[in-house]
């Protein structure tokens, strides 16, 4: 699924160089294990996805801040059937709604390191960061062992 | 603000079809100006069509001109293509309403449409997974399934409902669809035993919990009050509107079982109307999933929350029940052909008011209806109440 190989309008995965973005400092700290967000410095809002203006009070000083890289599956399926274009391959894959620690953040995501049928809520899940194709870089979560 | 009647209606065939996007439009609106007297295409002056990807899913974008030159209308007042994913085709009506509650227009078409069975069904399925917030969410293969099948595991460990419950819904409106021509499953069996041995889309969803992808189109005519009975003696007169959005990535949601946005768009629907959940005798619900059916129940006042699985296998939602929900058919047996949808269950309140629909999915003396589409994650929720009398 790289942009490499497909088109921009048919690639999931969001740009991160800071020529096109800017919360390309998002994925210079995934590149190096760590899961940020923006916080405002006015209100003290978390927000998720990282953003460039809080949309709770509008302000624009924002601060870079780590999220736990650990957390509890909140609930959970997998994908069997209709997967799209670039994720054929992932018959069968997990995703779900993880309790990031003790925030109020559920962040969902794919789910690596068992089948669904070996799944329960409240299951811990860390992060996981992966390597796209054409040098970007992602997160998911894998199962504790 | 002025009155404004529903004073016609048409549909395509829905389902798998061997047509184009400009062929369904052409077939819906000719069902349109067949079955409305003294409708002449000149005294059109507004067009609203509902289409929530046209550009992925035919290629084409700009399409309200397009629709225009096929159904020969020339616009002189409004002209445009309403997105609202799911709830394209509704929020298509709300905005003839407005614009005819107001004044600035009298005679206003409404067309909704959606060609989802493309040579690929990857790239369809890839138009799905950008409804949800794609960078975040769809780039892990959040689509609509996988996100209702979470929905249905919370509420099915919070409140103990059963799969049985959910194909129940299933069953109910594929029964409807039985006898309704339109329908993508009108001459298909179906059964709960062939529900709950069919394969897992997204567990615990099987393929008989979820909706189709369709092919179709709508078409309805809405006119202000002085000359909606220039084309029909039986409207169903728009009393009240309501949308609520709330969130759109899904860590941002406040709830999965509850949702809080339909219970505020239902609340607001009811007071606009002066009405309440019990005055309601007919309602069109957004059923993409078997579950959504379930906590629409509770969301929009038929039930208390958590009792929606118990609602369906009472049979309280069937003919004879305290609320007739999709007799259509719903999405599950007309298909979900996206921004037609909304449109259809217009035109089924306009036939259930006026009587023209089966016998078998009539509901006799209904004088209230209500139309819900839910949209993306449910995170927004677009409503409609109807009343056949003036
Ligand atoms: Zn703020």
């Amino acid at each position: 699924m790289s942009s490499a190989t497909r088109p921009y309008l048919l690639d999931f995965y969001p740009l991160e160089d800071e020529k096109y973005t800017r919360i390309a400092p998002f994925f210079i700290h995934l590149r190096a294990g760590r899961l940020t967000t923006t916080k405002c410095e006015r209100d003290g809002s978390v927000h998720w996805p990282p953003r460039v203006a809080c949309p709770n009070c509008h302000g624009t000083q924002l601060a870079w801040v780590d999220l736990p890289r650990s957390g509890r599956l909140y609930a959970f399926s997998a994908l069997y059937l209709g997967l799209p274009l670039g994720m054929e391959q992932d018959a069968g894959a997990v995703v779900g709604l993880v309790e990031l620690g003790d925030t109020h953040i559920k962040i969902f995501s794919r789910i690596t390191g068992r089948k669904y049928e070996e799944i329960h809520i409240g299951d811990a899940v860390e992060l996981e960061t992966f390597d796209i194709d054409d040098g970007r870089v992602f997160y998911r979560f894998k199962f504790k062992v | 603000m002025r009155k404004v009647a529903l004073v016609g209606g048409g549909l395509s065939t829905w389902g798998v079809r061997s047509a184009t996007w400009g062929e369904l439009v052409q077939e819906a609106g000719s069902q349109l100006f067949a079955t409305t007297r003294n409708l002449d295409a000149k005294s059109i002056d507004s067009l609203f069509v509902g289409a929530a990807q046209p550009e992925r899913l035919a290629f084409q974008s700009h399409v309200a001109p397009m629709v225009a030159e096929l159904l020969g209308v020339k616009p002189s007042r409004f002209i445009r293509r309403v997105e609202l994913a799911c709830a394209s085709g509704q929020t298509a009506i709300h905005d003839a309403y407005a614009a005819i509650a107001s004044g600035l227009s009298d005679v206003a078409l409404v067309v909704g449409i959606e060609k989802m069975n493309l040579p690929s069904m990857p790239e369809a399925t890839t138009a799905m997974a950008n409804v949800l917030d794609r960078a975040w969410d769809g780039v892990h293969g959040g689509t609509a399934p996988p996100f209702f099948a979470m929905v249905a595991q919370r509420h099915m460990l919070e409140y103990g409902t059963t799969a049985e419950q959910m194909a129940a819904v299933s069953v109910k409106n594929h029964r409807f669809a039985n006898s309704n021509p339109t329908a993508q499953f009108y001459s298909k069996t179906f059964s709960k035993e062939k529900l709950l041995s069919g394969p897992f889309v997204s567990p615990p969803l099987r393929i008989g919990d979820c909706s189709s992808m369709t092919d179709g189109a709508g078409a309805v005519l809405l006119v202000g009050e002085e000359l909606a009975k220039n084309y029909t003696d039986t409207p169903a007169w728009v009393v009240a509107t309501s949308q609520y959005s709330d969130f759109h990535n899904l860590a941002n949601m406040p709830s999965l079982t509850d949702w809080v946005g339909l219970r505020k768009a239902a609340h607001d629907l009811y007071a606009r109307g002066r009405t309440e959940p019990t005055q309601i005798s007919l309602a069109e619900v957004h059923d993409c999933f078997t579950i959504s059916e379930i906590v629409e129940y509770e969301g929009l006042g038929f039930c208390p929350k958590g009792e929606g699985g118990r609602f369906v296998s009472d049979g309280q939602s069937d003919l004879g029940g305290q609320v007739v929900v999709n007799p259509r058919g719903g999405l599950l047996g007309c298909g979900h052909p996206l921004g037609a949808t909304g449109v259809g269950q217009a035109v089924e309140v306009l036939g259930q008011f006026q009587s023209t629909v089966a016998g078998s999915r009539l509901v006799k003396g209904a004088t209230q209806a209500l139309t819900h589409n839910l949209s993306g994650s449910a995170n927004v929720h677009t409503l409609t109440l109807y009343r056949r009398a003036n």
